[in-house]
């Protein structure tokens, strides 16, 4: 093979974008981030090194305008066919060179994808919030404001709670929406967003969706309040926090599309979410296998490269080929996604698809954690050294496993669309 | 919670004195340590190096493998492997960090008879941290002195005022940085194994830069260079098997080290799933497929640390230096199983906690990071891969691999 790019994804799948798209977009990530991310780990908090190097991609390339329609300064992706694609790639190749950075800009994308994707569109909320993204060459963020502290990632096990564990809520005053609660551990939190997407409740405790609502809350309003982010394992550039809404007021029109609606465009972001999530962790893949390939290359075991050992050739070889099958996969989960509008696809709401995507990424995130722990192995004594990259992968690609209810929440979700289960 | 009553371990007929100290050592670490775990992690280089200084000193650590002759606790025999054990998991019950530089310390008289010049820093009032170089990965294009397939990379030549030491671009387990004395296996003349006591302060060592690292960060690490460093004959050990001997303590004491960690790992998931609840109502605890996670997590601690406690009674009856090719294919093949054994305890653990268990804040990351870094240190290169060779050569009498 003579490059990572070899690794095998269908070839009938990938977007006309994708060539130069990828070129331009990795030119820049290895000018401007894989020549500084082994310092991000010390940058946690303050984001000295990392912060321009947001702005490089967000602000000056653009990225972070690139769902909003053309007429609004955008790019228009949201309303390709090749949307799920595309964003595949773009997240690949930002989790080749930091996955920490790929969460934070995906994220951004999140909350607005609830207005943005068809058949969802809000036409004047996309007017209200996109000069915010597309008038700057300056990183904005936005978050999605999920999780709650008494039930972790409940809020994302729709499918069976429907809301029912929710505890921030909405209150409807006049033609203002007043919202109460706290959130924890949204990515772009900590003091980064300054747009948040938050799910909360209209009754509490209730099970019908129709009183689930999606309330976008700018975060410089009155009464809501930003903890400091917290100190991780690794993702140094994702900063997670508390986040707490005390009786915050938003427009009535802030909520994104009303009951029922705001449910199942909500829904929407789980598997986007996990589409997504698979193509960080191939793109950290790639970058492992390019480091691995250097090490095993130029170290020797009985004299001879590591790579030339049956014994060592066996594991490196299991190595790569989980990166192989794991890409094909994720390029599967993508298309199933941009399937969601044709006469053969599902909608991405539907159980089977939010099943099928659940057990892809369950599969992906479990080859991943070990594919990297395995690596590190190989690189023995030097496989916990930062010089090597692979730790820091291997560090950053486990809260993938976890996140969105994690390992179980995705065993669950395939179980009742393969086995129609009925009360998990 | 009574550790020792949920996880057994194999009947040892361990003396009083041994299960005093231990006692004080967990006494210790849990008032100290575990006891005031934020302050700890918010204050760590400072309190680490006064934590460390504690237990070597004031519980008295640092002499534990030191001969009764010379002031120390005498516990440098076989029969004291389990002992020793014991105490390494408590130690990293609380730090991996300081565990992995007591274990390194320990090996050392575990694999040598120290005279009394050698044993004298770890006798004094000062730390003192050996730091062991074991064979590894090699250099393209370059032949190396192999010990069972790994590189030795240092070479020691003898001289008429004792030995010369040289040696280029090794990797420490540990501490490399900090180190007072650098145990490195190597070559003589005759292409024999040996293993040469360097000091610290002897002229020609060449350290690199303070590596940052995945885990272990108390334990500074960096490249180190001899070039032609000047020792005393007598820090040069010849006696056959000696490299095999200190890499399958490593393999016994690490280990233990690994499964404090997880056992600490073990605590806080049980507070942590105590309190927290799934589906809007019932505890975690309590649902069928986290209660399978939880059990995992338990069946991988209670096996290793009955396959330990067995390693510990292997090596002991093995006659420690005398068996050192039964010792050395046993103590790699548990060493390694147990590494991966308290890696997948700790993997199920996060699963569970999500992210509390990737916050620093709870502490679990810090064992995951350290135990994970131990893992592939241990390993050398080539993953499980050249311990399935000495494996393989043990058991099936392979000659050629």
């Amino acid at each position: 093979m003579e490059l990572f790019d070899d690794f095998s994804r269908p070839l009938e799948y990938i977007s006309p974008l994708d060539k130069h798209f990828r070129h331009v977009l990795r030119k820049t990530l290895e000018r401007e981030v894989i020549s500084v991310r082994r310092r991000f780990d010390e940058d946690w908090k303050d984001h000295h090194l990392i912060e321009p190097a947001f702005d490089r991609l967000m602000g000056e390339l653009g990225l972070q305008k690139a769902l909003f329609p053309q007429e609004y300064g955008g790019w228009g992706l949201a309303r390709s066919d090749y949307f799920f694609r595309i964003g595949y790639m773009l997240c690949e190749e930002m989790g080749r060179a930091d996955t920490g950075m790929a969460v934070a800009l995906a994220v951004t994308f999140w909350p607005l994808l609830v207005i943005l994707l068809e058949p969802y569109e809000n036409e004047r909320l996309i007017r209200e919030f996109a000069p915010m993204f597309c008038n700057t060459r300056k990183a904005v963020f936005a978050a999605n404001a999920m999780t709650e502290p008494q039930g972790g990632s409940d809020i994302e096990n729709m499918g069976l709670l429907k809301g029912r564990t929710i505890q921030t809520t909405a209150r409807l005053d006049g033609d203002e929406w007043v919202i109460n609660g706290h959130k924890l551990w949204p990515t772009n939190s900590g003091g980064v967003s300054k747009l948040f997407g938050v799910p909360c409740t209209t009754k509490p405790g209730s099970t019908d969706t129709l009183d689930f609502a999606f309330i976008y809350v700018p975060a410089h309003l009155k009464g809501v309040t930003q903890g400091n982010p917290y100190e991780k394992a690794g993702m140094a550039a994702d900063k997670n926090g508390d986040i707490w809404f005390d009786e915050v007021r938003v427009p009535s029109w802030y909520r994104a599309h009303g009951p029922g609606r705001d449910a199942e465009a909500f829904y929407q972001l789980i598997s986007i979410g996990q589409v997504m999530s698979v193509a960080f962790m191939t793109g950290a893949m790639l970058n492992l296998y390019e480091r691995l390939f250097e090490f095993v290359s130029t170290r020797t075991y009985g004299n001879r490269p590591l790579k030339e050992n049956d014994a060592v050739a066996g594991i490196i070889g299991r190595i790569a080929g989980d990166i192989d099958i794991c890409r094909i996969l994720g390029h599967e989960a993508a298309m199933i996604g941009d399937r969601r509008n044709k006469p053969f696809g599902r909608s991405i709401i539907s159980e089977d698809v939010v099943g099928k995507i659940r057990n892809i990424k369950d599969f992906v995130s479990d080859r991943t954690v070990e594919v990297f722990g395995k690596a590190m192995d190989v690189l023995g004594h030097y496989g916990a050294d930062r010089d090597w990259d692979i730790e820091k992968h291997w560090r950053d690609v486990k809260i993938i496993q976890l996140w969105m209810g994690g390992k179980q929440l995705c065993q669950m979700e395939a179980a009742r669309y393969y086995f129609n289960c009925e009360t998990l | 919670m009574n550790l020792d009553e949920l996880f057994l371990a194999p009947g040892r007929p361990g003396g009083d004195d041994e299960g005093n100290v231990v006692a004080l050592v967990r006494q210790f670490t849990e008032k100290e340590i575990l006891g005031k775990r934020l302050d700890y992690l918010n204050d760590y280089p400072r309190l680490f190096q006064d934590r460390l200084q504690k237990l070597a000193h004031d519980i008295g650590l640092q002499r534990l493998a030191m001969t009764e002759e010379d002031g120390g606790f005498g516990w440098c025999l076989p029969e004291h492997a389990g002992g020793v054990l014991e105490v390494l998991t408590e130690v990293g019950r609380a730090d991996a960090s300081a565990g992995v530089l007591f274990s390194m310390n320990y090996a050392l008289p575990f694999s040598a008879t120290l005279d009394r010049d050698q044993a004298a820093p770890f006798l004094s009032d000062r730390l003192a941290l050996t730091s062991v170089i074991l064979p590894g990965p090699g250099f393209a294009g370059e032949i190396s002195p192999l010990f069972h397939g790994r590189s030795v990379l240092a070479r020691v030549r003898r001289t008429d005022a004792g030995a010369v030491l040289n040696g280029r671009t090794m990797r420490p387990l540990a501490g490399g940085f900090m180190a007072d004395q650098y145990a490195a296996v190597c070559t003589d003349d005759d292409g024999r194994t040996c293993l040469a006591l360097v000091p610290g302060s002897a002229k020609g060592i060449v350290k690199g830069p303070a590596l940052l690292t995945t885990g272990l960060n108390a334990c500074t690490n960096c490249d180190i260079t001899f070039e032609n460093v000047q020792i005393h004959a007598g820090n040069v050990f010849s006696t056959p098997g000696i490299a095999e001997a200190l890499s399958s303590w490593l393999s016994l004491f690490l280990g233990g080290v690994s499964l404090g960690a997880g056992l600490n790992l073990f605590e806080i998931l049980s507070t942590w799933c105590e309190t927290r609840v799934i589906k809007g109502s019932g505890l975690l605890k309590e649902n069928p497929l986290c209660a399978a996670v939880l059990a995992d997590v338990a069946e991988e601690l209670a096996v290793t640390k009955l396959l330990l406690g067995n390693l510990a009674d292997i090596l002991s009856s093995a006659g420690g230096r005398q068996d050192t090719a039964r010792m050395f294919a046993y103590a790699g093949m548990i060493g390694a199983r147990v590494q991966q054994s308290v890696m997948k305890a700790i993997n199920r653990g996060l699963e569970l906690m999500g992210s509390a268990g990737y916050a620093k804040e709870w502490h679990a990351e810090k064992h995951w990071r350290d135990v994970k870094t131990i893992q592939s240190l241990l390993c050398g290169m080539g993953a499980e891969a050249p311990t399935k060779m000495d494996t393989a050569r043990f058991f099936f009498a392979c000659s050629q691999i």
